[in-house]
This record gives structure tokens, C-alpha cells and sequence, in this order.
């Protein structure tokens, strides 16, 4: 037997007691990891680039850029390529089943940002093929049911056609994985020169321009100096990293985070106050034995030891289980939902067990330790 | 066994008095003892007569108001609580009246409970175990827990939880006061082999005048002094 074998059995006493509180610990470690999957993968952002730099209007992302903006960007000396994209949004089939269509070019854009999308030169050449053809992410593809091949049409919500209409009618040339789990997969790539082409309005204009830096240039400062380059012009640009626009974008409708740190925060503070009245009571009824163990020679701190391992195995074992049902659950999942159950996600979880585990057992801790033993052996 | 003249445990002028309902009762005024190494005392007495706090301060859970105890070359009185969880755990084994065994931990974890406070290999451990296990005549036992053992059985195994890390002081409260003849005699057998063979220091309370006749010497305590001294013939 060790120390941590005695925890463990003195844990193990009230064998229902301990599941029932196991059990709450690996619900709120669940929703935990659920949700914490959910802000590190949500809309890609967790795998946005840091260096990859979106220019859009200061006016907002509705507010189109000229092409002719992208000459003077690429003229900065600190740029090594610039990119540009037309997002479509609008539906397949119901409204509710809404859809985003990024027109690119192809050469450009496995240029700037290739790699993290997944972007292949035989991809690039299918798309090349023909002005309809388009690019599916796989997690839209998985989500639609999509395959290469089909073809489809997205009824736009804001992109009108020449011809009145608002159906735009592609087909599949091939899907895109994306670099990891946590890269946004949920769009289709079309050709801007199509789309541009073909729309009603706001021909020759952009929503944004993606910019690679130079190696070893600070994305900040470049962005710094583009937004400078266009502050006295008729379209003032602000310029964000891919990462800074991805959650810039989020919260313009809500702070997600924030609300899911809140509600989960108010869970754990609700669980370790039904610990912490729980151990409580279950080294209350062992402040006899208490006595006993300091008879023999368990010091203060071995008591205080015994009982933060006590609690630190509740929450070891509880937590781990609900975030071996996170993990489970978002590779079941799958990316469609862009859960991202990473390393940080398990490394912040593993800290809130520690702290957790230690706070619930610290006041019953700290009462066995100060009990006189005498006193103890009065309760029997 | 030769015992030392020299004495082990001596108390002297010692005060204890405890509050009770704002009022303060003495129950020692003064008390003095003498116990040389390798001895075996009962001490009896009524009620409320001190026997319990007596132990208690040998124990070193309990502390004098005032006077000198001391036990081999420590001095109890001047000794803070760490000190003093130190000093049990490595000079002193306690034997309970009702075993006071942990329900969840078998015989032989219950046994191996103070040594877990040693620096010893698990293996050491393992051996220390078995071998007391052996002394006590419960080899074998070592899976069971207690609440499947005979009280008889559950008091040998608290015995050797109190000899497992060869302390010189064997403190006993009343061991025998919840078994019958049988396994009373058993156990006084025991506590007088660990005395005669092994050489303990056994400082045991009772009320039992029969088990107080396996020490070598009874002393009777009445409101807080020693009354009488009998000698084992």
C-alpha cells in the first residue's frame, strides 16, 4: 500500500457517494470539453493563420475594395503575395441551409494560403477547367453530401446575377481537406473571373485582399503600413490578421467565448461548492479515524496531503471521464460542427482538475489538520 | 530479561486540569512516576480517576500543565505537535480497546498503516508486515478485513500495528475490555511475550484485575495519585 493507495480507498468508502460525485464531475468536464472544442475550433478560428493578413474596408466587411487596390498593396516592399476574394452567401435548396462561396483565383490563392486550406496543383488545375467549376471543403461536402462531380446551385442572398436572376449553378471539381481539423472547411471556391463576370453589381471589386508577408516581416507592422497606405483614400482599408478577422467577425454577434467561459464558469463554481459540502461531510465522519492516523504519526501535512488526494482523485478520475467522452465526442462529431478537442484544450482541463480538486478539499483538509486529537476521539 | 534501573518514562510533579462548565477540575496536582525500560505496568483505578489522561500524555496526544515527562531522551512537555507526530511514529505503538481497525483496508494494510511513515521499500514493508503477521499468529489473515475477523482476531491485528515499527513503548487502553476470557488471555499472553521476549516497555490501563495480574507490577490510581503499588510475585 502507499499514501496514495490509503486516498484512494478512503475515497472509495461510500462507493455510490463517490460515483454520484464522479459522475457530476465528468458532466461538467463534458460540457467543458465540448465547449471549449467548440471556441478553439469555432469557424476555423483556432486554425487561422497569425501571418496571413485580410484587408477589408474600414467601413465594414459590406463595403467592397477596388481590384485597382491591389497593385499599390503589392508594391510594398514587405508583401510578397496578395490575394483577393468575393464572398457569396446564400442557400441550397431552404434558406436555413446556408452556404459560403469564396471566389478566388486559384493560382493566387494556393499561393497566399494553400497549405492551410489543403490545396493541391491537381485541385487547382480542376478548378482551372471550366468558369463553373468549384472547390467543396470537406466538412461542407460531409455536411451536404456532396460529391465530385454534382452539380449544384447556390441561390445568393446579396450577389445578384446579370441576368436577374440569383441562382448561381456550379460544378463539383474536386474537395478540399484543409491543413488540420481546426482549419474552417465549411465554404466552396469559386473563380473570381466567373463570378465577377456574371454578377449585376460591384464588378471589379473585392470584399477582401489576403496578404502573405515577406519572411520576417512583422504581419503587424505591414499591417500598420497598408492601412496607412489607404487612410486618405476614398476606401480607407483596415488590415487584420486571418486569425484577428476570424474572431473580429464572430463577435459581431456576440462574444461566444466570453458567454461560454461564463456559463461554464458558473457550472464549476457550482460543483465545487457541492464537493466542497460533500467532503465536508465525509471527513466529518471520519474524524475519528482522523484522530487514529495522527496517533500513529500521520503529521498535519500528511493529513492535509490524505485528504487534497482524496479529492484530487474524485476529480483525476470524474474529470478524465468526461473528457475522454469531449475527446470521443468531437472525433465523432467529426469537423462539420468544428469541434477541436487539441493539446491546449487538455492542458487547460488537466489545470482545472488540479485547481478544482485542491480548492473542494482544501476547507475539510485544513479542518481534519486542526483537529486536536483528543477532540477526535470524543466524536466516536 | 534484566530491566534498566535507569528510568525510561518519568513523570514528575505533573498538573493537568481540564475546564469543565467555566470551572477548572484538576485531575493531576503534582503526580510522579517512575518506569525503567523493559517494564510492565497496569495501571487501575476508578472512573475519572486519570488513567485515560495519564495514557493520553504518554501518547504525547495530550500535554501537561505544568511538570517534566519524559520518555527515553525526549522530553514530551516542551515538544510541539509535529514534534511529538514524529516521536509517536517512531517510539511508541498504541493498542485500542475496540481495535479502532480502518474498515476499508484489509489486515495487513491496516498493519502496514505506521509504516508508511518510514522511509522502507514496499518490499521492506511487505516483509515488516509478514513477519509481525506471523508474531501475532494471523499469518495468513492478510486479505481479510476487519469486519470478517473475530474481535479476538481484530485485537492481534491492532498488536501488531502497534509492534510493526519496533517502537520501545507499547501504550494498551483497556485491550482486553471488549473480548471475552478467552481471547482477553490470548491477547495478555501476547502483550507478556512482547514484553518478556522482545524486550517492550507496556504501559497498559485497565479495570480487568485479571489482566492487570500479566504486569509485572499494578499501580492504582485514585483523583489523580498512585494509591498502591503492587508487584507481580
Amino acid at each position: 500500500m502507499t499514501f496514495l493507495d490509503l486516498a484512494r480507498k478512503n475515497a472509495w468508502r461510500m462507493p455510490l457517494r463517490t460515483v454520484l460525485l464522479m459522475v457530476s464531475i465528468a458532466v461538467a468536464f463534458l460540457i467543458y470539453g465540448l465547449t471549449a472544442s467548440f471556441i478553439n475550433g469555432a469557424q476555423g478560428a483556432a486554425g487561422a493563420s497569425d501571418d496571413l493578413l485580410g484587408v477589408t474596408s474600414a467601413g465594414g466587411r459590406t463595403q467592397p475594395l477596388p481590384m485597382a487596390a491591389k497593385s499599390r498593396i503589392a508594391a510594398d516592399p514587405g508583401v510578397a503575395v496578395v490575394g483577393y476574394v468575393k464572398r457569396l452567401r446564400g442557400f441550397v435548396d431552404v434558406e436555413r441551409n446556408v452556404v459560403a462561396i469564396s471566389a478566388a483565383d486559384p493560382d493566387l490563392l494556393m499561393t497566399v494560403n494553400g497549405k492551410e486550406l489543403g490545396l493541391t496543383p491537381a485541385l487547382v488545375g480542376a478548378i482551372g477547367q471550366s468558369h463553373d467549376k468549384v472547390l467543396v471543403g470537406r466538412a461542407l461536402a460531409e455536411a451536404q453530401g456532396w460529391t465530385v462531380g454534382q452539380r449544384v446551385t447556390v441561390t445568393a442572398f446579396d450577389t445578384p446575377r446579370e441576368d436577374g436572376g440569383r441562382d448561381w449553378r456550379f460544378e463539383i471539381a474536386g474537395i478540399f481537406e484543409g491543413e488540420s481539423a481546426a482549419t474552417d472547411s465549411y465554404f466552396m471556391i469559386a473563380r473570381y473571373g466567373y463570378v465577377n463576370a456574371a454578377r449585376a453589381r460591384a464588378k471589379d471589386t473585392v470584399d477582401a485582399f489576403v496578404v502573405r508577408p515577406r519572411a520576417g516581416v512583422s504581419p503587424g507592422e505591414l499591417a500598420a503600413r497598408i492601412d496607412t497606405l489607404f487612410a486618405n483614400s476614398a476606401t480607407p482599408t483596415r488590415t487584420q490578421s486571418e486569425k484577428q478577422f476570424l474572431e473580429a467577425f464572430l463577435r459581431q454577434y456576440a462574444d461566444i467565448e466570453l458567454i461560454v467561459n461564463l456559463v461554464v464558469g458558473a457550472a464549476f463554481v457550482t460543483l465545487l461548492m457541492i464537493v466542497v459540502n460533500i467532503m465536508v461531510f465525509a471527513v466529518r465522519e471520519r474524524t475519528f479515524e482522523i484522530g487514529l492516523l495522527k496517533t500513529l504519526g500521520f503529521s498535519r501535512l500528511r493529513i492535509l496531503a490524505l485528504i487534497l488526494g482524496e479529492t484530487l482523485f474524485v476529480f483525476a478520475v470524474g474529470g478524465g471521464i468526461g473528457l475522454a467522452l469531449a475527446k470521443l465526442a468531437t472525433v465523432a462529431a467529426g469537423p462539420v460542427l468544428g469541434l477541436v478537442f487539441s493539446a491546449a484544450v487538455l492542458a487547460k482541463a488537466i489545470a482545472i482538475i488540479t485547481v478544482l480538486g485542491l480548492a473542494s478539499g482544501a476547507l475539510p483538509a485544513f479542518n481534519a489538520m486542526r483537529t486536536p486529537i483528543i477532540k477526535a476521539f470524543r466524536t466516536r | 530479561m534484566i530491566q534498566d534501573i535507569a528510568p525510561y518514562i518519568a513523570l514528575i510533579g505533573i498538573r493537568k486540569a481540564y475546564r469543565i462548565g467555566g470551572e477548572m477540575m484538576p485531575i493531576f496536582s503534582g503526580l510522579d512516576l517512575t518506569i525503567p525500560r523493559g517494564d510492565f505496568v497496569a495501571v487501575m483505578g476508578p472512573s475519572g480517576s486519570g488513567k485515560s489522561t495519564l495514557l493520553n500524555m504518554l501518547a504525547g496526544i495530550d500535554r501537561p500543565d505544568a511538570g517534566t515527562l519524559s520518555i527515553g531522551t525526549s522530553r514530551l512537555d516542551q515538544m510541539g505537535e509535529a514534534a511529538r507526530s514524529a516521536w509517536r511514529a517512531h517510539n511508541m505503538g498504541i493498542v485500542f480497546q475496540f481495535y479502532n481497525l480502518l474498515p476499508m483496508l484489509n489486515a495487513a494494510e491496516n498493519v502496514e498503516l505506521p509504516l508508511l511513515l518510514k522511509p522502507l521499500s514496499r518490499k521492506e514493508r511487505r516483509l515488516r508486515v509478514e513477519r509481525v503477521l506471523d508474531l501475532v499468529g494471523l499469518s495468513g489473515w492478510e486479505k481479510q478485513y476487519p469486519a470478517m475477523m473475530s474481535g479476538g482476531q481484530q485485537q492481534r491485528i491492532g498488536i501488531a500495528r502497534a509492534i510493526v515499527s519496533d517502537p520501545g513503548l507499547l501504550l494498551c487502553d483497556e485491550p482486553t475490555g471488549d473480548l471475552d476470557r478467552k481471547s482477553a488471555d490470548e491477547v495478555l499472553d501476547m502483550l507478556r511475550f512482547l514484553n518478556r521476549e522482545l524486550e517492550k516497555t507496556i504501559v497498559m490501563v485497565t479495570h480487568d484485575p485479571q489482566a492487570a495480574l500479566y504486569a509485572r507490577r499494578t499501580l492504582h490510581l485514585d483523583k489523580g495519585d498512585f494509591v498502591e503499588e503492587k508487584r507481580a510475585a
